[in-house]
């Protein structure tokens, strides 16, 4: 008999309640939401600490189930909307190159505004900066659904986007 | 995809920055999290879950004690067992769990010759830890210096993962690297489910039970049953006037793979959401039924 690996996680807590809250909160820019998230994340790490092979009970680790429940959080949302989303026209799926530079803080407004599977595919490959692979993973589809998601996610976002102190027609 | 060093998008890039939440929130979170460990879980506490792999490694480090503390807080190891300690006070063997492997360390022994590689003057080898998603990188390396590590090589990505390296303080090379990327099993054009369509459910079910050993359990819709464990996974429905097996296959885009259903002289009905994806009856130009799901 081994002690209860999941007993690891009260080791951690200290250091690793404001690295996964922060995470969270970042991602989703909503306090109550990363709260909800941030416990939902402690407990299920509880169950998953007991599974085979036992998982490093490390900060890291706990990221990693965050982003679960995050990306859980808004294919919840996505399947909320969906209804409504497909009465919008879709947008262009241009994929041109794009020569802007990105300014972080306007472009955070634009991902709170974007559809969550959008904002989930950017946030998770961009922000996060995962592999197109571990993407689709998090979002249970395939690499190539995940692909054209990506590029329409991005036409979404460049619609959206406005360089900061320049005419928005410019753009266009 | 665009060349990704160019592309504007990685400016979006995030690492974590730590946010106290509110104190309050905190301590009620640690009380939820004590009751749930406390709480009997219907199963036994784990037993053994790592392994001694093929290759292993015994490493010799300049202060045993500190060095199982440092393990434990820089990668989340655990304790295997407890120390075996020499009649001169040194460690000579300790057991760590670190993920599902077994790290074993014993303080110096000049007179055997292992000595750490900080009394050596440097490694000659680097310990490769995989740790997950690529900023589980990021954080166990913020984990490890906290603890006592030197950052020897900032975290970054390259073609085949995120890696940075750590030297701990028996000067152990620690290389932290993402864990190599799954490959999703299906794609655009693999067979995705099968869905027998039967008269009776009853005699159906009893008669592949007899001759494939499948078991069922119901599914959400009245008289549809779940066929367990199959590869593909596999469904029944009775009432059917003609028995006959149903494949749906899947698509990347199910409008477009409709389009090009009705193009080619087949014919095909309006999608429907459902909770797996979204989905559409089709009938090839010969007159055979099939599904498209784009899930």
């Amino acid at each position: 008999m081994r002690p209860d690996p999941a007993l690891g996680l009260l080791d951690i807590y200290d250091t690793a309640l404001p690295k996964v809250h922060g995470y969270l909160l970042s991602r989703c820019r909503d306090r109550t939401l990363a709260q909800d998230l941030t416990a939902e994340t402690f407990l299920a790490a509880v169950t998953a600490a007991r599974k085979q092979p036992t998982p490093p009970i490390t900060t890291g680790w706990l990221v990693g189930v965050a982003r679960h429940k995050l990306a859980d959080h808004w294919r919840r949302a996505e399947r909320e909307q969906r209804g409504l989303r497909l009465v919008h026209a879709a947008v262009g799926e241009s994929d041109d190159p794009w020569d802007v530079e990105i300014d972080a803080v306007a472009a955070h407004q634009v991902l709170d505004a974007l559809g969550p599977h959008h904002r989930a595919a950017l946030t998770l490959r961009y922000l996060d900066g995962l592999p197109v692979a571990q993407v689709a993973e998090h979002l249970g589809r395939t690499v190539h659904a995940t692909e054209a998601l990506l590029v329409r996610a991005r036409a979404a976002f460049r619609v959206a986007y406005r360089v900061p102190d320049e005419d928005p027609e410019a753009l266009r | 995809m665009t060349d990704p060093r160019s592309d504007p998008f990685w400016a979006l890039r995030q690492p974590i920055t730590p946010v106290d939440p509110d104190p309050a929130f905190a301590a009620e979170l640690r009380s939820r999290l004590e009751a749930a460990l406390l709480a009997p879980e219907g199963t036994p506490m784990t037993t053994a879950v790592e392994t001694q792999h093929t290759l292993g490694s015994y490493i010799a480090v300049n202060d045993a004690r500190s060095a199982l503390d440092f393990y434990q807080r820089a990668f989340g190891a655990r304790r295997r067992g407890e120390p075996i300690v020499m009649a001169d006070g040194r460690i000579g063997h300790a057991e760590l769990a670190i993920g599902d492997s077994v790290l074993m360390l014993a303080d110096e022994y000049a007179e055997i010759g292992l000595l750490s590689p900080r009394t050596r003057g440097g490694p000659s080898q680097s310990l490769y830890l995989r740790v997950g998603a690529p900023d589980a990188v990021d954080a166990t390396v913020l984990d490890a210096v906290e603890a006592g590590a030197r950052l020897e090589r900032a975290a970054a990505d390259y073609g085949y993962g995120r890696n940075a390296v750590v030297v701990d303080p028996s000067g152990h090379r620690w290389m932290i690297a993402s864990s190599p990327t799954e490959t999703p099993t299906s794609r655009h054009g693999d067979l995705a489910y099968l869905t027998h369509a039967v008269a009776d459910t009853a005699r159906a079910r009893a008669f592949y039970g007899a001759v494939l050993g499948w078991t069922f359990r119901p599914g959400r819709v009245a008289d549809g049953w779940q066929i367990e464990g199959t590869s593909p996974p596999a469904g029944m429905h009775g009432g059917a006037a003609t028995p006959g097996i149903e494949p749906v296959y899947q698509v990347d885009d199910l409008a477009a793979a409709l389009t090009t259903v009705r193009d080619h002289g087949g014919q095909a009905s309006e999608p429907q959401l459902q909770p797996y994806g979204r989905i559409a009856e089709c009938i090839d130009d010969q007159g055979a039924h099939f599904q498209l799901l784009q899930p």
